[in-house]
């Protein structure tokens, strides 16, 4: 659709109404209640009057980042009497799809069916499935899970590495531990509760850090691409994973480093 | 003993350790070189996949090859085209959905596109359809198509067969006889995409399909120029102005600026967090080393060792951990880019053979770069603190403790 100029002493009695993207409307310097002239072609052939009722925020549309979305919305009527054309009767237009609000959303996949079974042609989904299993967005959600699983297995090693530089740094302190009496499992009880502490703090800071980040990475993204789509969301669960994964990995990663230590004598260890 | 060496000693005589930093910085550093092979990965996979064919303009209704709008009698319009001085030849693609009949089972959903060449210059007689032939030979006649390797396999056609096609050149709803054609070739089309079946075939043989039923509109017109693609499509916009004439590079440009930007961005970003994430843990290694160290130091500046000499020590324990880490990041990097290619790849409307990792170069030379100023300034901390250290405290303290 073209937006092109208005021509002076050309008004339509009572234009109809539509709305136009906040976008549209900043880069045209348009308000409600102006009229504009819209066309199918850049020409402006069969050019039509308009009048702004609205602006709107469109819904974000994650398929189409980048992309400013300069959009008109019209009545459905209007829109085919702008676009149907000339040997086609009105009323035998086609649509690309036709959105269905039942009175119970769960019997969207019955609904599904009986329309598939009574209207051969018609492809009918429930929303849900609309995207299909391969998505652009569940394939993305792959993609950050395998990232995400490789940057733990790199800071899994780090902190293997660390760990048994910070266990070789207190290898005396254990080894008179060993010598006063203190039995192998009591020591490895201590060092599991000590990984089990830093860790919960590390995970805690960790997600302090995210939360703080979130707003910053979200309020950058959104205007870069000039949207309302949010970029990232700490949930619950989101935390609860991190928390999960973080906690028993650093205490496990103590304990391992720290294991090989312990197998060696009290003497040895104490160098004495 | 030079610093290098004697850095290599030191790492030797901690081999655990040693090995473990070594192994993280390679799965870092793998994790980074994916992340610079993608910045560009899919910019430079669409340049050659545009390149390939020699067509090098391509004339478009929309802003954009393939958005879904068609250029109204295409036909004439390449006609004219192909007599610009500058142009080689002009080819209208027109696509439509067709339906495979088999002699079991559902039928196959597929792909038609039809192609004509329109030209004036003997030389064009060597450009191809934009799709690649390996087996059999091309679609000449009108009752004649090429299929892809999908169609082949699920129908079990060959070079020699025949296909049941119905053809829908309008909407997709219509009702159409079937059409006999016969198999000549199997092809590969470069913009097919994982989901998608394709055939190919003359704008005849896609008439004959769709009953006759094609208007004179076609989705998109191929040139080639003789040389300079900029001023053919500069001539092709002042011919027809209501169409949008761009040459491939201009193409990746538009891309580059609306459906690429997220796997720049994300490039962007996690090549930051991993070089900050490297940096980070590599000081911290080299720091508890070194203070684990303090005392050994001390001994060899004692021994007569200078503080410039230490120095390059931790600097090249630095270099050495980094260096190898990095050189194992390559393979390993090159192995996690094609599992996650084929993870991005199952994104509906990717192109088979459009690539997000792609490797240059340019990306390598990065990559160095980066885990060479790495190791510089994961260095820096702990050399500050052995160039600091005083000899005689130090000495004492270890005595002492």
């Amino acid at each position: 659709m073209w937006l092109v100029p208005a021509l002076a002493g050309a008004q339509e009695a009572k234009p109809a109404d539509v709305l136009v993207s906040r976008q549209l409307a900043e880069s045209e310097g348009l308000a409600v209640g102006s009229v504009i002239r819209l066309s199918t072609d850049a020409a402006g052939t069969r050019a039509r009057e308009f009048r702004i009722a609205g602006i709107y925020e469109p819904t974000p549309d994650p398929a189409r980042l980048g992309q400013v979305p300069r959009s008109v919305r019209l009545h459905l009527p209007d829109l085919l009497e702008m676009t149907r054309p000339v040997d086609v009767p009105a009323g035998a237009e086609y649509v690309s799809s036709v959105n269905v609000a039942l009175v119970d959303p769960k019997d969207a996949d019955q609904f599904a069916k009986d329309v598939n079974a009574r209207l051969p042609g018609v492809l009918a989904l429930p929303a849900g499935e609309a995207a299909g299993s391969a998505g652009p967005f569940r394939v993305l959600e792959r993609f950050h899970l395998a990232i995400a699983v490789v940057t733990i297995i790199a800071a899994t090693v780090f902190l293997l590495a660390l760990s048994i530089m910070l266990v070789d740094e207190r290898r005396e302190t254990v080894g008179v531990l060993r010598l006063i009496g203190l039995p192998v499992h009591r020591i490895l009880v201590q060092i599991l509760l000590e990984g089990l502490l830093v860790a919960g703090v590390g995970a805690i800071f960790g997600l302090i850090l995210a939360v703080l980040s979130e707003q910053l990475i979200n309020q950058f993204f959104q205007w870069r691409y000039d949207t309302a789509l949010v970029f990232v969301r700490i949930t619950r669960d989101v935390a609860l994973t991190c928390v999960a994964i973080a906690v028993p990995l650093g205490a496990s990663a103590t304990v391992v480093a720290s294991w090989a230590l312990l197998r060696r004598g009290g003497l040895r260890l104490a160098r004495r | 003993m030079n610093a290098i060496g004697f850095a290599w000693r030191s790492l030797v005589r901690q081999p655990a350790r040693a090995a473990l930093g070594i192994l993280g910085v390679a799965a870092v550093g793998a994790l980074l070189f994916d992340m610079l092979l993608l910045s560009r990965g899919l910019i430079v996979s669409m340049q050659d996949l545009l390149d390939r064919g020699g067509w090098d303009v391509r004339v478009s209704a929309g802003e954009l090859p393939g958005s879904g709008l068609r250029i109204a009698d295409a036909v004439n319009t390449a006609e004219e085209i192909s007599k610009l001085p500058s142009v080689q030849a002009a080819l209208v693609m027109r696509s439509a959905t067709a339906q495979i009949d088999r002699a079991s089972g559902q039928p196959l959903r597929a792909s038609f596109q039809g192609v004509t060449t329109r030209s004036t210059d003997p030389a064009a007689s060597r450009l191809r359809a934009p799709w690649t032939i390996l087996r059999g030979r091309d679609a000449e006649a009108p009752d004649e198509v090429v299929i892809d390797e999908k169609i082949a396999s699920e129908s079990r056609l060959e070079p020699g067969g025949e296909v049941t096609m119905r053809a829908s050149c309008v909407a997709d709803l219509e009702a159409l006889p079937a059409t006999r054609l016969k198999v000549v070739g199997v092809a590969e089309f470069p913009f097919q995409t994982t989901n998608e079946s394709t055939t190919g075939g003359t704008l005849d043989a896609l008439k004959a399909a769709c009953g006759g039923n094609v208007g004179a509109e076609a989705d998109l017109i191929l040139v080639t120029s003789k040389g300079d693609a900029d001023g053919t499509a500069a001539a092709i916009r002042t011919l027809r102005p209501e169409v949008r004439a761009a040459t491939n590079t201009e193409v990746v440009g538009r891309l580059q600026q609306t459906g690429f930007t997220y796997f720049r961005q994300i490039s962007t970003v996690l090549t930051t967090v991993t070089v900050s994430f490297a940096v980070l843990l590599i000081t911290v290694l080299l720091t508890v080393s070194v203070n684990q160290r303090l005392g050994e130091i001390a001994a060899l500046r004692a021994l007569g060792f200078s503080r410039m000499r230490v120095v390059k020590d931790v600097l090249s324990e630095s270099a050495l951990i980094v260096g190898i880490g990095g050189l194992l990041s390559l393979p390993l990097g090159l192995l996690l880019a094609s599992g996650l290619d084929r993870i991005l790849k199952g994104m509906p409307g990717i192109p088979v053979a459009l690539h997000f990792f792609v490797f240059e170069r340019q990306a390598l030379a990065v990559h160095i770069g980066l885990l060479m100023a790495t190791a510089i300034i994961a260095a820096l901390y702990p050399m500050r603190i052995v160039s600091t250290l005083p000899i005689a405290a130090t000495l004492r303290d270890e005595v002492i403790g």
